[in-house]
């Protein structure tokens, strides 16, 4: 077994080493398969291990860059794509029992992205069940079981990309693919201390993705350092005719160097966006702060607009999700769901009505606006990612994890991009994340922000001894 | 860890929605639909440890709630039932602090998210027509 450092070396060390014939594409993907198979049940972090296709991807990866044919930074980099994503042939769970034996006959967009740039597909990574979209109240909520933090295997990677989470932290790939709809990359990127993008609302097709609530669903990396997550974000993201709710060609595309003189950016602290900070966290969060007070001079601290955010959101969810999971409801194949809630919840989201939805949906064009009259005078809003460590794997989410989070609600009703680095360890060296909230559209200024921060700090390089 | 505020809806509402516990748990709905309300108020049926709901509200919730029976009543146990009661409670509280927010005509439907990537100030930022000299004063 090689140095355990190869398994966190980035991204863009990584494609150094392939860039130069130092590093084959076929014996690291091997050794990540290796490593998979060893530790990923440990965690309970993957759906499904792909061997296959992984091998032959390698293959064919190493055959083209010694041919000359080098495709770029994720030629040859393996990963791991939350089990909500369609592979052709390959199970596609969406983390739940009555889809455990789906399978479809084509590819998701994102999917075929990075087969295009070379990059190298281990497996799917396991998830909360219908991502969340059922309501859960356990972490349990999966058909593959809970999903086990690298930092501590007694607590949970968050959800839904609750896979995705603990094969990046745990080194079993070097990246991987997750979703949000509320919460679902922002806070297992926190929990795990690993670095996640969620992209604005439309830049990433969803073709092929399961869909929750088809207004708010995005998909985005989740990585070792917001250069990563830049680099393959600018491999997936682009309009998709198969997917109406991807933006315009010209905004929606997005490319990445990290030559290219970054603008100054305005930055400023969110001071509301949690109540109080818990569980060891305060500590490591006004370090943080104070790192940044360094690197961006003049930060100011601004708060949120009040509002009812996260009732509009959360209406705007049930309804759209009790539209996605009709069949599932009606059939009563909800009761084979892992989890008591979303065993019944979805039965009360099909009760809500019109009117009220509408209602949801003015809200989010208010919402909109004021964020909107915000980003005139920032460019990034900072703020903590979560307001406590890594949770306990039985705790009761619905009691032990339940504060406001106007920021997410914003954030993922508005289609804002955020990205989450870690910044610290609590006492119980359990990792925190601070996020970096940017305008729609404006995803590079919170990659640059992060990346800035990261520049100075050294959070995102420490990683779970796994033995 | 964080405190539950009864007032604010809790993080990821949407797939847990918070365990609030409804006093109506212990009432039928007949009961419930069939109360009187006291003559000249709005009375609000305080739960233990659930939200507040006015009888209106809590009308309306128990009318949500019976829908859900008498759909899939058959599929649901007791406890299950129980549990769907305290989310209905929890949700309608919700409901009505979203129905509280004002909102008019020229606040767009939003019918799809279409995110604010053009921002207002490009419109803000043209400079304004000058008026022409002694323009006539609208009436």
């Amino acid at each position: 077994m090689p140095g355990e450092e190869i398994f966190y070396l980035s991204v863009t060390e990584l494609a150094k080493r392939i860039e130069s014939k130092k590093l084959s594409p076929v014996e690291l993907t091997q050794i990540y398969l290796d490593r998979s198979q060893k530790f990923g049940p440990r965690f309970n972090a993957y759906a499904t291990l792909t061997p296959e296709i992984a091998l032959e991807q390698a293959k064919a990866a190493e055959k083209d860059i010694k041919r000359g044919h080098y495709r770029g930074p994720l030629h040859g980099i393996p990963y791991a794509a939350k089990d909500l994503l369609a592979v052709k042939g390959v199970p596609t769970t969406w983390g739940a029992k009555p889809f455990a034996n789906q399978v479809f006959d084509y590819n998701a967009t994102v999917i075929d992205h990075l087969k295009n740039v070379g990059a190298v597909m281990l497996g799917k990574a396991s998830m909360i069940e219908l991502a969340g979209g059922s309501g859960y109240r356990f972490a349990s909520a999966s058909f593959q079981g809970e999903a086990k933090n690298p930092w501590d295997p007694t607590c949970w990677t968050c959800g839904s990309s609750s896979g995705s989470g603990a094969i990046v932290a745990a080194g079993l790939a070097a990246f991987a693919i997750g979703t949000e709809t509320w919460g679902s990359i922002i806070c297992p990127s926190a929990f795990c201390g690993i670095s996640g993008l969620r992209p604005t609302y439309g830049r990433v097709s969803r073709y092929g993705a399961m869909a929750l609530a088809p207004s708010m669903d995005k998909i985005g990396p989740m990585a070792r350092s917001a250069e990563d997550c830049a680099r393959i974000f600018a491999a997936i993201a682009g309009h998709d005719l198969k997917d109406r709710g991807t933006i315009a060609i010209d905004k929606a595309a997005f490319t990445y160097s990290p030559s290219v003189s970054s603008r100054s950016l305005r930055v400023a602290w969110l001071n509301n966006a949690w109540k109080s900070l818990d569980g060891g966290t305060a500590k490591p969060f006004a370090a943080a702060k104070a790192v940044l007070k360094k690197l961006f001079g003049g930060m100011k601290e601004v708060a949120l607009p009040a509002g009812p955010w996260e009732e509009a959101g959360s209406l705007i969810v049930q309804v759209e999700s009790a539209a996605s999971f009709r069949s599932l409801i009606r059939s009563g194949k909800i009761g084979e769901l892992a989890d008591p809630l979303g065993q019944i919840a979805p039965y009360l989201n099909e009760q809500y009505s019109a009117p009220d939805y509408l209602q949801a949906l003015k809200v989010r064009e208010i919402v909109q606006k004021k964020m909107d009259a915000i980003f005139e005078s920032f460019d990034v809003l900072v703020a903590p990612s979560q307001p406590v460590p890594a949770t306990p794997l039985t705790l009761n989410l619905e009691t032990g994890l339940a504060f406001p989070d106007p920021l997410g609600a914003i954030g993922n009703i508005c289609g804002l991009p955020a990205l989450s680095v870690p910044c610290g360890f609590t006492e119980k060296n359990l990792p925190v994340g601070l996020q970096f909230v940017a305008g729609a559209g404006d995803d590079i200024a919170a990659i640059q922000a992060a990346r800035t921060f990261q520049q100075h700090t050294d959070w995102h390089k420490r990683h779970p001894k796994i033995h | 860890m964080g405190s539950k505020n009864g007032s604010v809806i809790s993080r990821r509402e949407f797939a847990r929605r918070a365990a609030f516990v409804s006093a109506a748990a212990s009432l039928s709905p007949a009961n419930l639909l069939a109360e009187k309300p006291v003559a000249g108020s709005v009375p609000e049926l305080q739960t233990p440890t659930g939200p507040k709901l006015s009888a209106e509200s809590q009308k309306e919730m128990e009318s949500r709630l019976q829908a859900v029976f008498a759909q899939y009543g058959s599929r649901l146990n007791d406890a299950q039932k129980a549990d769907l009661r305290r989310l209905a409670a929890d949700g309608q509280a919700g409901l009505d602090r979203l129905r509280a927010y004002p909102t008019d005509n020229s606040d767009g439907p939003a019918l799809y998210l279409r995110p604010l990537m053009e921002r207002e100030k490009k419109l803000s930022s043209t400079p304004p027509t000058p008026k022409p000299t002694g323009a006539p004063k609208k009436s």
